[in-house]
Parts: structure tokens; C-alpha cells; sequence
């Protein structure tokens, strides 16, 4: 570590019982690039909003550049050269790139914005940094990536001397992931800090220098990265060993279960959301649909079970044509579904968690007869597979808003695998957990599969998607470009794939 | 400093007293204050509204007052306990009283038949009213909240408008029907009170019962958790809304045509409307946020609450306006804390 730029000391934030931040000290050298890791709930989040002046520590100082500052506001941080990227963008979409740059800061002449120097500016900044983007276009009509760059721009545009990027890379393809890396080692080298909160292990591996590891709101290890393995980053997150690869014995699939036909959802106006889509995922096999998200993933599904009409096409399961069925008896008729949206769809975070774990059961025998809830069946149904599923609630009277996100997953998940029906449709199952829940929901997808099961999952995490797959579709704009048996998947080809390469003939 | 609060500590943080008394009792305050100020005695005021409502000899009359005001409290109950808002119980409930009137004007037959069939008639023909905002929302995204509403205006104008002219009661001249045969009149249990108020009291029994136990009240209680939740489970949530807005309109009408039958024997053009049972019913309900036992009792007190305000106008120089100042309060203090409550 050459200069100290900035120092966190003591840092406590309590949010009534709760210990968010307990006394965490944080040294980030300047032009460094610093991981900051920890499972979900470990603190990183009130960390940084404390960081960026959204939160105020209870206890605790920030030195930046050796003098002790208090951030009253994110603009307090800005003024002291902080710059943040979170993980949705906070832009205008109807702006242009430049009016979003400077909004807030424009120079103005006199009462009046002066445009001219405020887009010139733009244009200058983004040629001087090498972040290739028209001043001129539309914010709403770019690609993420791209309105990524903008985000960092606007930040470069207010003198940011430090940066934090908030889960950056997760919704780009490795390509665009790797042209982020590029740019944060060109800002690190010119002095530039930055601050990266993540999850995925081979970036912190890939493009940090150091790693600060947080657990239970405090620092558990600090690590140079040259120094220490993603195994052992995971031991300090976790405080076990954590298996990162998924075992599972060839796929020996069996007959067709959940089929599309040249599905179709149309758009208001413009191209079809889902243009002619057929696929079809056999017993016993794990079939991957990967693609940046956006490319009608969401529509496809909804579309499967019974949440979006179709506009075109067919929709089969277990062989029987559904498509003109209702939600109802799409599950009926073999679907569970874990949705992408936990939290707003697939689950009543005010209703209780035996209540939650009923849905869609509560129709008929055990839970209810000729009409009447039995309400004790489900409570015993809700006890036992609370205890199952290891899922850590106080009793299933709780409201299930109180839990974690790993462990609200754990509740969609232990409700959906109970219905053992012969199509399983995940969709993004671990977007935002923890290396632990991942890897008990990796285990349970595969457990589906060798009991016979037709899963699909969906997925814009490449990763999982070509650890867990037989077969990898690839998704762009509506359509699927490419079925890829999971031996011949890279990463690369796939990311190529994802951002609309057409497959080179093979 | 300890980094751990003590666990005792901890809980006494999280403690919070009954949203709903509180605000009763802010109110309270508020009231007084107000009575005080115009040179009353607040605790003379309160006093008349309490013996007002709940002595002996005035209980049939609060009872009587309640059986309408819980009973639109169910109406505006049940579509909130699932997240929908029913505001059209002004013309369900006048669609209601204008059929309990005509059926027995016109229906030949025993009374006690007539009767069932004129109580039946308003129903059906108010739920259906209701089922058309349902309708609406479902098939041409007319949210409800407006639509409901709006229904409400056309049905109360065309009920005045039949009342004044084709029906106009020739004895009278008065805008009203002709008088309901006795034979087809409601029972009287004693002194002012009527079968009505047992038919609403059984209604709040199953409305009890149907959210509790029941597979439909178990799905409408997970669409006002979370709407999206029970689309995705199965409900189906279009025919749903139509069953709620029909059983919610048909309790409305219900109330209507137990005002006409049970105590005016006619159906008198704006007098469903001017004691406002429709909103001091949403109130209620907006009260317990839908939930019907507390939205029930709420219901009760409001209803000795206005009561009392009668007594209380004709002791004191206090005019009874200020039992609704006082509801309003009620529910403004509520509002302020559910706010405050999910921005922390």
C-alpha cells in the first residue's frame, strides 16, 4: 500500500437490534483497486452508503487523504470527490448522455445551461478517459453496458477521486464485463480509487489488489489478492469450506416434458418480445437458457406458465397442450416455477411463511377440504418443511418480509420442489445469494434433474448456467440464436452469443 | 459502549401499543381541545356522547344505527381485505332500496315471500351493479377505485329521477315511493328493532367464517398480501374480482333494502344517502385495514360514536359534527403512522 486515500475507523451502525456494522475498519491504499466481499447481510451495503454519505455511522470516523471528514449527504460526498455506481442505474432514460452527465452540475451562463460547453465537456471527458459513448444518443437506447460507462462518467464528470461500483458486472456479458475492467485499470493506474462490492469470486480474483472480507458486520480477513485463493476468500466469507463445483453424473434425458412451438409475445408495436421461440427440455436433463437480461427471458417464461398470453405458437407440457390454460391448471398439469422476482412475486412478504408455503396447495386435500382450510395441516406442512429446507425463521407465524434473501429463496424453493411436478422452471435462482445458498439451491436443481425432473433454468449468470447445464440455449432479442451442448460451452462463445453473434458454422 | 443491547432492552424497543387505540385516543385529545376552545366542557361532551350511545334505554337505538353502518363496513371490508376498493356502496346500496321497494309494490303473494324475494331482488341486483366495476378493471383496466365510484353517480340520479316521476308517490307528492304492504315489511324484534339486524349480524358471521376458514377467503387474503403472488399461484384473480364486487354490492344492496323494508316502508329519494353509512363504513374498514373482525368492531363504534353525538347535540351546545371530526382524526392519525412506519 503506497498512500492511504481513504480510512475507515470504527465504523458502528446499529439499526435497533440489529448490529449492521460492528466497529469495521477499512484501508484503501490510492490507485488501488479493493474487493470488498461478504455474504449477503455481512454489512457491505450500510458500509458503503455510509461511505457515500447516504448514512450516517452511529460511532466511527473517515479519513480521507488523512483528514477526518463527516458526510452529511451523498452531495457532501460528491463535493469530497466520492463517485458511486449502484447497481440499478440512476439515469433519465429520456435524457441524452450528456444532459444525464452534467445534470446537477451543468455550467450555466448566466440563468441558462450552457449547452454547448456542457456537451463539449462530455465529449472531451469521454475522449480523454477512452469511454467511447455519443454525447448525443439517447440514454434509454443504449445497451447496459454502455449506460454503465455513462454512470461512470457522470461520476469522472464531478472530479471523482474515489469510485464505488455496487455489483457492476451483473447485468453485462463477459465482453462488456471485460471492457469495465480494462476502463478500472486504466482509472486505478491514472490514481484513481476504486471500490468494488461484489460477489462473483473470479473478478475479485481477475482485477483487485486487495480484498477486505466482511461477516456478520465485522472484518473478518484482509487480504492482498496476489496472496490468497478463491477457496480461501470463501472460507473467510462463509466461515466453512464451501464446495464451488457442482458434481453431478451425465445426463440421461428421457421423453420431452415442457415443449414450446413457435411461441410468440407480441410487443406493443415493435419487434415481438418472443419471436417464434421452440424449445423443449427432456426428463432428466437441466436445459440453460442464458442471455443478457432483457432479451425476452421474462416474457418466454411468463408465457410458459400461464402469467402472459401468447400471441403465437404453442405451449405443451408433459405433451398435453396447455397453451390456452390458465396459471391454475398449467400447475395442474406438472409446472412448479420458482420466478425470478422473489420478494414481488414469489412470495406475500406480509403473510406468514405457513401461509406462503401453502400457496398453490391450498385448493385441495391435505390442506383443504370441500372448500375449508384445515389450518393445522398447514401449519404441520409449513413445520416440516421449514425444517427440511433449513429455513431460518422463528416459527412459521412470521412474517416471511423478515428474512433473508437467501432464506425467502429457501422458502419459494422448499414450496415449489414439494409440489413435485415433472417440469421445474427456475429462474435466476440465486441472483443475489450467497455462496452458501447457492450452493445448496445448485444442489437441490441437480437433485431435480436426477430424479427425472425437466428443469429449466434461466439465468443471466454464466456460471451457473454452464455448471449446472446439459444443454445451453442462448437468447438474443426474442430468439434463441444457439443450442449448445454444455462440453462444447465456454464462456466465450456463449458471451459472444449473448450480445447477438450469430454461431460460426461448426 | 456495549455493542449488544440488552435483549430486554430490545424488546421494549420493539413494543409498539395498539396502533388503533392510540389513534382513538389522540383523537380523544384532539376533541377535547376543540370542544374546550369553543367554550364547552369536554368532559361533559364526552360524557353524553358515552351514556348517549351505550345507556340502557338508548342501546336499541344505537343498535339501529349500527345495523346499516356495519353492514356497509362489510361492503367496503371485503374488497379491501384482497386489496381492491369498493367506493360505489352509495349506489349499490340505493339501487338495493329502490328494488326492496318496488318488488313488494308490485309482486303479488304472502308477506313473508315477498319479502325474502324483494331482500333477494336488492342482492342480486346491486351485486351485480357492483360486478360491473370489476368489469371494468378487468376487461378495459378501468381501475376500480374510479370506476366503482363513478358507477355510483348514474345510479343514484336514475333512482331519483324514477322516484320523482314514474314512481312518485300520487298521495304524498313528495319524491318517494308509495308505502310497502305491511304484510311485507321486516319483523319487529322489539320497540325500533327489526329481523335487519340479525340478518347483518348472520352476514358477519359468515364474512367471519368465509375469511378464516374457507379456500376463498384464504386466496382473497393472499391477494391483499400480494396481488402478483396469488396471480402466480393461481388464483384467478379476474373472476375473483368479480365474486368480491358481487358479494360486496349485494350486502350494500341488502343494507339498502333493509332500511326500506325495516324502517321507512318506502324508498324515500336521499334518504339512504344523508347519514353517509357508505363512508363511515370505509372507515371502519380502512380502520382494520380490511380485516373484517376488527373492521367489524370499528364499525360498532363508530356507530355509538354518532349515536352519542345525537345525545350529545341535544344536551349540550355541542353540535354532533364533532363525532365526525373525531372519526376523521381516527383515521388521519392511522394514515400518519402506517406512513412513518414504512419509511423506517
Amino acid at each position: 500500500m503506497t498512500v492511504l486515500e481513504l480510512e475507515a475507523k470504527g465504523i458502528v451502525k446499529r439499526y435497533g437490534a440489529l448490529l449492521a456494522n460492528d466497529r469495521v475498519d477499512l484501508f484503501v491504499g490510492r490507485g488501488e483497486i479493493h474487493a470488498v466481499m461478504g455474504e449477503n447481510g455481512a454489512g457491505k451495503s450500510t458500509l458503503m452508503s455510509i461511505l457515500y454519505g447516504l448514512q450516517q455511522p452511529d460511532e466511527g470516523r473517515i479519513l480521507l487523504r488523512g483528514e477526518e471528514v463527516h458526510f452529511r449527504s451523498a452531495l457532501d460526498a460528491i463535493a469530497h470527490g466520492m463517485g458511486m455506481v449502484h447497481q440499478a442505474f440512476k439515469l433519465f432514460n429520456s435524457l441524452t448522455v450528456w444532459e444525464n452527465i452534467v445534470y446537477g452540475a451543468e455550467p450555466r451562463r448566466g440563468a441558462f445551461i450552457d449547452r454547448r460547453a456542457a456537451r463539449g465537456g462530455v465529449a472531451d471527458l469521454a475522449a480523454r478517459r477512452r469511454l467511447a459513448v455519443d454525447p448525443d444518443a439517447v440514454v434509454g437506447k443504449l445497451s447496459v453496458g454502455v449506460r454503465q460507462r455513462v454512470e461512470i462518467l457522470k461520476a469522472l464528470y464531478r472530479e471523482a477521486r474515489i469510485l464505488i461500483l455496487d455489483e457492476p458486472t451483473a447485468v453485462l456479458t463477459p465482453q462488456e464485463r471485460d471492457g469495465l475492467f480494462h476502463v478500472m485499470r486504466r482509472l486505478a493506474a491514472e490514481g484513481r480509487t476504486i471500490l468494488f462490492v461484489t460477489h462473483k469470486l473470479h473478478e475479485v480474483m481477475a482485477i483487485t489488489d486487495r480484498v477486505t472480507v466482511l461477516r456478520d458486520g465485522r472484518v473478518v480477513e484482509r487480504m492482498k489478492t496476489g496472496e490468497t485463493t478463491a477457496r480461501e476468500i470463501v472460507r473467510a466469507m462463509t466461515g466453512r469450506s464451501v464446495s464451488l463445483n457442482v458434481d453431478k453424473a451425465p445426463a440421461r434425458p428421457g421423453a420431452p416434458l415442457l415443449e414450446a412451438v413457435d411461441l410468440t409475445v407480441a410487443s406493443l408495436g415493435g419487434k415481438p418480445l418472443v419471436d417464434k421461440v421452440s424449445l423443449r427440455v427432456r426428463a432428466g436433463e437441466i436445459v440453460g437458457l442464458a442471455g443478457v437480461a432483457g432479451n425476452g427471458q421474462t416474457e418466454l417464461v411468463e408465457a410458459l406458465v400461464g402469467l402472459r398470453r401468447l400471441d403465437g405458437g404453442k405451449a405443451l407440457v408433459g405433451g398435453v397442450d396447455v397453451t390456452g390454460a390458465d396459471v391454475a391448471a398449467r400447475r395442474e398439469a406438472g409446472i412448479a416455477y420458482m420466478p425470478e422476482d422473489r420478494a414481488t412475486v414469489g412470495s406475500a412478504l406480509a403473510a406468514s411463511a405457513a401461509d406462503n408455503l401453502a400457496m398453490g396447495f391450498h385448493r385441495g386435500p391435505p390442506l383443504a377440504r370441500r372448500g375449508l382450510i384445515d389450518s393445522a395441516a398447514i401449519t404441520n406442512r409449513a413445520r416440516a418443511l421449514i425444517a427440511k429446507f433449513g429455513v431460518k425463521i422463528v416459527s412459521e407465524r412470521a412474517p416471511v418480509g423478515s428474512l433473508s434473501g437467501g432464506n425467502l429463496q429457501k422458502v419459494v424453493v422448499a414450496r415449489e420442489l414439494s409440489h413435485e411436478a415433472p417440469v421445474l422452471i427456475a429462474e435466476q435462482p440465486t441472483r443475489g445469494l450467497d455462496v452458501g445458498a447457492t450452493e445448496f439451491i445448485h444442489r437441490q436443481l441437480v437433485a431435480e434433474r436426477n430424479d427425472g425432473r425437466a428443469v429449466l433454468l434461466v439465468s443471466a449468470e454464466l456460471s451457473e448456467i454452464l455448471a449446472l447445464s446439459d444443454r445451453i440455449l442462448v437468447m438474443y432479442e426474442g430468439r434463441i440464436l444457439a443450442d449448445v451442448p454444455q462440453e462444447r460451452a465456454s464462456e466465450e462463445t456463449l458471451g459472444l452469443l449473448m450480445a447477438g453473434r450469430a454461431p460460426e458454422a461448426a | 459502549m456495549n455493542a449488544t443491547p440488552q435483549p430486554g432492552a430490545a424488546a421494549l424497543w420493539r413494543w409498539r401499543p395498539p396502533s388503533a387505540a392510540l389513534a382513538i385516543l389522540f383523537a380523544a385529545i384532539v376533541g377535547g381541545a376543540l370542544v374546550f376552545a369553543s367554550g364547552a366542557n369536554p368532559a361533559e361532551a364526552y360524557a353524553q356522547i358515552f351514556f348517549g350511545a351505550l345507556a340502557w334505554d338508548n342501546l336499541p337505538n344505537t343498535l339501529n344505527w349500527a345495523t346499516p353502518l356495519v353492514g356497509m363496513t362489510l361492503v367496503a371490508a371485503i374488497p379491501l381485505r384482497g386489496g381492491m376498493i369498493n367506493l360505489g356502496g352509495d349506489g349499490q346500496m340505493v339501487i338495493g332500496g329502490l328494488v326492496a321497494a318496488i318488488i313488494p309494490i308490485y309482486l303479488p303473494g304472502p308477506g313473508p315471500l315477498v319479502a325474502t324475494a324483494a331482500l333477494l331482488g336488492a342482492a342480486v341486483a346491486a351485486g351485480l351493479y357492483a360486478a360491473l366495476a370489476a368489469w371494468g378493471e378487468t376487461r378495459h383496466g378501468i381501475p376500480m377505485l374510479i370506476s366503482s365510484l363513478l358507477l355510483s353517480y348514474p345510479a343514484v340520479g336514475v333512482a331519483s329521477y324514477i322516484v320523482r316521476f314514474p314512481l312518485r308517490d300520487t298521495a304524498t307528492g313528495l319524491p318517494q315511493t308509495a308505502l310497502v304492504p305491511e304484510a311485507a315489511r321486516l319483523l319487529t324484534l322489539s320497540g325500533a328493532l327489526n329481523v335487519g339486524l340479525l340478518i347483518i349480524a348472520a352476514i358477519a358471521l359468515v364474512v367471519l367464517f368465509v375469511d378464516r376458514r374457507t379456500v376463498a377467503g384464504f386466496e382473497l387474503r393472499m391477494r391483499g398480501a400480494n396481488v402478483r403472488f396469488a396471480g402466480y399461484g393461481g388464483v384467478r384473480l379476474d373472476r375473483q374480482a368479480m365474486r368480491v364486487m358481487f358479494a360486496s354490492g349485494a350486502i350494500a344492496g341488502l343494507v339498502g333494502a333493509i332500511i326500506v323494508l325495516g324502517s321507512q316502508f318506502r324508498f324515500i329519494d336521499d334518504a339512504l344517502l344523508t347519514p353517509s353509512y357508505t363512508w363511515s363504513g370505509l372507515m371502519a374498514a380502512l380502520l382494520a385495514n380490511g380485516e373484517p373482525a376488527g373492521a367489524i368492531l370499528a364499525g360498532l363504534f363508530f356507530a355509538a360514536l354518532q349515536t352519542g353525538g345525537f345525545a350529545m347535540q341535544r344536551e349540550t351546545s355541542v353540535p354532533r359534527v364533532l363525532t365526525i371530526v373525531l372519526q376523521s382524526i381516527v383515521i388521519l392519525f392511522l394514515a400518519v403512522r402506517h406512513g412513518v412506519e414504512k419509511r423506517s
